[in-house]
């Protein structure tokens, strides 16, 4: 792999990082948002060609801030400008991006009432994460509650669940109507959004563990851009766990992977046969599904992922990031680039990624 | 960067002038600031009572805080490359010893380097904005972080230029040229004006001045650039003046130095020759710059009273007198040239950064690590510069000669610096690499420094984790469990404050979590967070009193979903475990009632004399010890001591339940004993 990376200080803990949808052309814009700083922002960036520096193509430069209440939990995108931000204070907020020839401008243009807090002590509780289906929003929080908005319509909450009795790590989409989540103990729940309180089915499962006597949370949940069934969580220890959800007594495969916390994990969006991991301990992966390895058990369709013990033959895996020794926090790929925001208080900018 | 004065303080209110301005103070805990307010100095002597004034005027506290460049975000990521680098450096000192080596450490020394300047870039481009350009403060703040870090950098590339290099042989004057061009930049941009000017530039009024500047500053190619656009350039004076700076010998790596050397003794006497047949005596300004080049004092010291500071004009100086100067003759020259320099400008006040160039000039380099220690950098230059000499071990010997523990100071210095890091606001994970380098007792600082991090949400704390976790302090990783443990009990979310506290590992503290839920379960009959102690799987046998309550869950689901069978063998091996806390007797032993009474019988004759034994052995003694208790506080009856939601009355309690193990006994031997044997 003939990949070049290049890294920015940017003077602020990067907790999330997206590039801006585009359809047609590699993204040149990206937003980050911050954690842990005395203002946390959220800010737009575009890479200008770097007319210096003979290894370094492209340097960003940020064109507009927006100052949040808190740190930055998670950052979506609604549409190609609408962007969903969630924030460690319990309120997630609707910012607008608007691209021009010059300087590319962010603004706030709604702020949700408090979605998550402690019910005893009245006080808010972090929201931890955020998913995104069409104009639906869905966080979780530490006070182990799922809320479902509109997000043209923050003041509504469409449905409340109390999902959980501790805080939840992660959420997504499975489905229009199914949303994943991921509690501190690693116990994976399914909910259906259009049925409240007692309705709900009752599926839980639990992401494995090598050593069952200590506690293991899962950090990130994804699912194949394609396959919709396959479900892959990071965990606390390191490991990769894959679900079938169409079957969901056992996992589909475990692989071991980094030896610290994973913080995320995603496919690339066009290619799906690419999987990357990021961890705490500063290295982002990439895993590939080998083309040329063609057996007669994958062809009735089934995923390399869903292999159980052979996925470790079937997939290949690269270091795209090692050594950065702070935690890589967040990355997204569009296209051929990766950007990743980490405690270093950098972003590195990978390109010629495939 | 004006030193040696030691910051004051005064309070001037009211009340602390009342009492001549005396105060007190204290450092206020979890923070790094002080709190101050008046105080009445009192003698052992001095009368304890209020004072006439008492009470008339407000008392005032004042927080204190010490003021850090690093407030300013752009700073921060000169220190988090730093921080990057710092680390390269240390892999890099493990590494085994090569020939390359020295290269690697240049190479360091260097991006240290560029990354101030990239910094200073970025302060200067700040410093225009508009918004700073309106704040006062900000731009002050902004003025003296450049100053700062525009001395260490001019330092760091002197030390740089001395200290890192091969030493033999070694000439240092083309590199001091170098060094002074770049932070005396202004002649250089007046030159490129000329350059640009063409013809013209001989009737601007700098001209000379700027030729001047530009021969004293040793820059040779860009004077000849410009005399040749000059109007006379075709003049004889002018094509012997270009002559001259043509056939000027520069040394370069490899020639022999002997050759070198009568080279340019007769190029001097060339020189000397020419000047003394008044070649240029046409062109008085010639002949100035032509008696600079030959190091006439009297041109130089004329030139030299307008110069901004003492080393502006030295290494030029050098280069027509010492071109072959060797950083050990240096000390030699910059004596000499200070003395001059003196006489020229009596009255003329060393600033610190001038202070500091001589110091590492004249090999100094105790005192100046000692004055680099002043520097209001928190001292991030001395640290990360005494971390390279350390590794690179160029002064190795002489910090021997000085009796300096060279490790102790390095040490120390990291220490000092990472705790620093480590105890300001969301520096901490910078701080703990360098505090990784100081052994045990960086180890220690870590483990004390850790937990005081302030908790605001459970990502941070998972971070703050995975930190300890990484360098084995199960201690800290304790503690923090426990404390967002206790913090979520005392917010009435017991999930959570179970699971964290089953990642602390504390029996205690899950027995007491474990403990509140049985009791809560026996006082209301609603058991709570059934989604975690569902899912508690192994973690279970940390505590058997999680143990007992998880077991019991399951217990309680059997019945629940009315598998009375499993229920009632689970009951049996439960009230067999030993494990049963003695409050919670009364009520397994109330669970076991429906299933003894049941219409078809689920216990065997067996378990109905366990149960019985049980009631007997464990409930009967318990209850008598209570009275026991209780009798010495006489209106309270059993019943306030088991506060069971079924328990009316105990002792009616355990009549129902003999009754019902007779009744099921009975029942149970006839059905045993009148079934078919196979």
């Amino acid at each position: 792999m003939a990949t070049k990376v290049a890294a920015h200080y940017i003077s602020e803990k990067v907790s999330k990082v997206r590039w801006l949808p585009e359809k047609l052309q590699q993204s040149d814009r990206f937003v980050t948002g911050s954690w842990d700083m005395d203002t946390n922002f959220v800010r737009v960036w575009r890479l200008h060609s770097n007319p210096y520096a003979e290894n370094v193509d492209h340097t960003p430069r940020c064109n507009d801030k927006v100052a949040m209440e808190n740190d930055v939990t998670g950052l979506e995108f609604v549409n190609n400008d609408t962007l969903a931000v969630s924030c460690a204070d319990g309120h997630i907020s609707i910012l607008n991006v608007q691209r021009a020839v010059e300087e590319d401008q962010i603004e706030r243009t709604a702020r949700s009432e408090r979605l998550h807090e402690f019910k005893c002590s009245k006080t808010s509780a972090p929201c931890t994460a955020i998913a995104v289906y069409g104009t639906d929003v869905a966080t979780v929080g530490e006070d182990g509650c799922v809320n479902v908005l509109n997000a043209s319509n923050l003041k509504q909450v469409k449905r409340t669940i109390e999902a959980d009795s501790m805080s939840l790590l992660a959420v997504t989409y499975v489905g229009q109507h199914q949303l994943v989540t991921a509690n501190r103990m690693g116990v994976i729940r399914m909910f259906d959004t259009r049925s409240g309180g007692e309705g709900q089915p009752k599926i839980a499962f639990m992401a494995a563990c090598q050593d069952a006597k200590s506690s293991n949370y899962v950090s990130s949940i994804a699912t194949h851009p394609m396959q919709q069934h396959i479900l892959i969580c990071g965990s606390e220890e390191g490991s990769i766990t894959v679900w079938d959800l169409r079957n969901l007594e056992y996992p589909a495969s475990y692989l071991s992977a980094h030896n610290s916390p994973i913080t995320d994990i995603g496919f690339h969006r066009q290619d799906p046969s690419k999987l990357f991991t990021a961890a705490e301990a500063g290295e982002v992966w990439m895993w590939s599904e080998k083309k040329t390895h063609i057996d007669p058990s994958q062809q009735d369709g089934k995923s390399a992922w869903l292999s159980g013990d052979r996925v470790r033959a079937l997939v290949n895996v690269d270091g795209v990031l090692t050594n950065i020794r702070k935690a890589v926090n967040s990355f997204d790929v569009h296209g051929t680039r990766l950007v990743c925001g980490s405690d270093t208080e950098a972003v590195y900018i990978v390109d010629d990624i495939l | 960067m004006n030193d040696d004065i030691v910051p004051q303080f005064e309070l001037g209110d009211v009340l602390a002038m009342r009492c001549g301005n005396t105060l007190t103070a204290s450092f206020v805990p979890g923070s790094s600031k002080i709190a101050m307010s008046a105080y009445r100095p009192v003698k052992w002597s001095s009368r304890d009572a209020p004072t006439d004034t008492a009470g008339e005027d407000p008392v005032l506290i004042y927080m204190a805080e010490e003021t850090t460049l690093y407030t300013e975000p752009l700073l921060r990521s000169l220190l988090a490359e730093t921080n990057a680098t710092f680390e390269t450096l240390q892999t890099l000192g493990q590494a085994p010893n090569g020939v390359l080596k020295t290269q690697e450490y240049m190479k360091i020394s260097r991006t240290y380097r560029s990354i101030i300047r990239c910094c200073l870039e970025k302060l200067e481009h700040a410093k225009k904005m508009p918004e700073v350009q309106e704040n006062e403060l900000k731009e002050q703040r902004y003025t003296e972080a450049i100053m700062t870090f525009y001395a260490i950098e001019c330092l760091w590339h002197l030390f740089e230029i001395l200290y890192m290099q091969q030493q033999h042989n070694q000439m240092v004057v083309p590199q001091l040229l170098e060094w002074t061009r770049f932070h005396y930049p202004h002649t250089e941009d007046r030159a490129t004006d000329l350059l640009l000017m063409a013809e013209e530039a001989s009737e601007c009024d700098s001209y000379w001045d700027t030729l001047k500047k530009l021969i004293m500053l040793g820059q040779l190619d860009v004077t000849r650039a410009i005399l040749s656009q000059h109007r006379k350039s075709n003049q004889a004076a002018f094509q012997a003046a270009e002559a001259i700076l043509k056939s000027m010998p520069i040394y370069q790596d490899g020639y022999a130095l002997q050759k070198f050397c009568s080279q340019w003794e007769y190029w001097q006497v060339d020189l000397e020759r020419k000047l003394a047949s008044h070649v240029f005596a046409a062109e008085p300004e010639l002949e100035v710059l032509m008696h600079l080049i030959k190091g006439n004092n009297e041109s130089w010291d004329k030139e030299l009273l307008k110069s901004q500071d003492w080393y502006e004009y030295l290494p030029g100086y050098l280069l027509y007198t010492r071109p072959t100067c060797k950083p050990f003759e240096l000390r030699i020259a910059v004596t000499n040239w200070l003395n001059r320099w003196s006489q020229l400008r009596p009255n003329w006040q060393m600033t610190q950064l001038s202070r500091m160039v001589m110091q590492l000039m004249e090999h100094d380099v105790k005192l100046f690590i000692y004055d680099a220690q002043k520097l209001n950098d928190s001292h991030w230059f001395a640290t990360h510069l005494i971390d390279l000499i350390y590794h690179t071990g160029h002064l190795k010997s002489y910090f021997e000669q000085q009796t300096i523990d060279l490790t102790a100071l390095r040490h120390s210095m990291i220490f000092e610096y990472g705790s620093y890091l480590m105890t300001s606001h969301n520096l901490w994970q910078l701080g703990i690499d360098y505090l990784d380098c100081c052994k045990h007792e960086g180890t220690a600082a870590i483990e004390l420094l850790l937990p005081r991090i302030p908790l605001r949400n459970e990502r941070q704390a998972f971070k703050i984790l995975a930190l300890a976790k990484r360098r084995g302090l199960i201690n800290v990783e304790q503690d923090i469990c426990k404390v967002l443990s206790k913090r979520a009990y005392n917010d009435q979310r017991y999930g959570s404050a179970l699971e964290w506290a089953t990642r602390s590992k504390d029996v205690l503290l899950v027995t007491a979590i474990a403990d509140f839920i049985l009791k809560h379960y026996s006082r209301t009959g609603i058991m709570l967070c059934q989604d975690v102690i569902t899912s508690i799987g192994a973690r279970m046998f940390i505590s058997p009193r999680l143990v007992f309550l998880s077991k019991y869950y399951e217990f309680y689901e059997f019945y629940r979903q009315r598998d009375f069978l499993s229920g009632a063998e689970l009951l049996i091996n439960l009230l067999a475990s030993k494990i049963t806390p003695d409050y919670f007797w009364p009520s397994l032993l109330i669970d076991a009632l429906p299933l003894l009474e049941s219409e078809d019988p689920k216990i065997f004759s067996k378990e109905t004399i366990a149960i019985l034994q049980h009631l007997e052995m464990e409930l009967v003694p318990l209850i008598e010890r209570n009275k026991l208790n209780t009798a010495k506080f006489n209106n309270q009856t059993s019943k306030t001591v088991f506060k069971d939601y079924r328990v009316e009355n105990v002792e009616e309690i355990l009549d129902l339940m003999r009754l019902a193990c007779a009744r099921n006994l009975a029942r149970a031997l006839i059905i045993e004993n009148t079934a078919p044997t196979s």
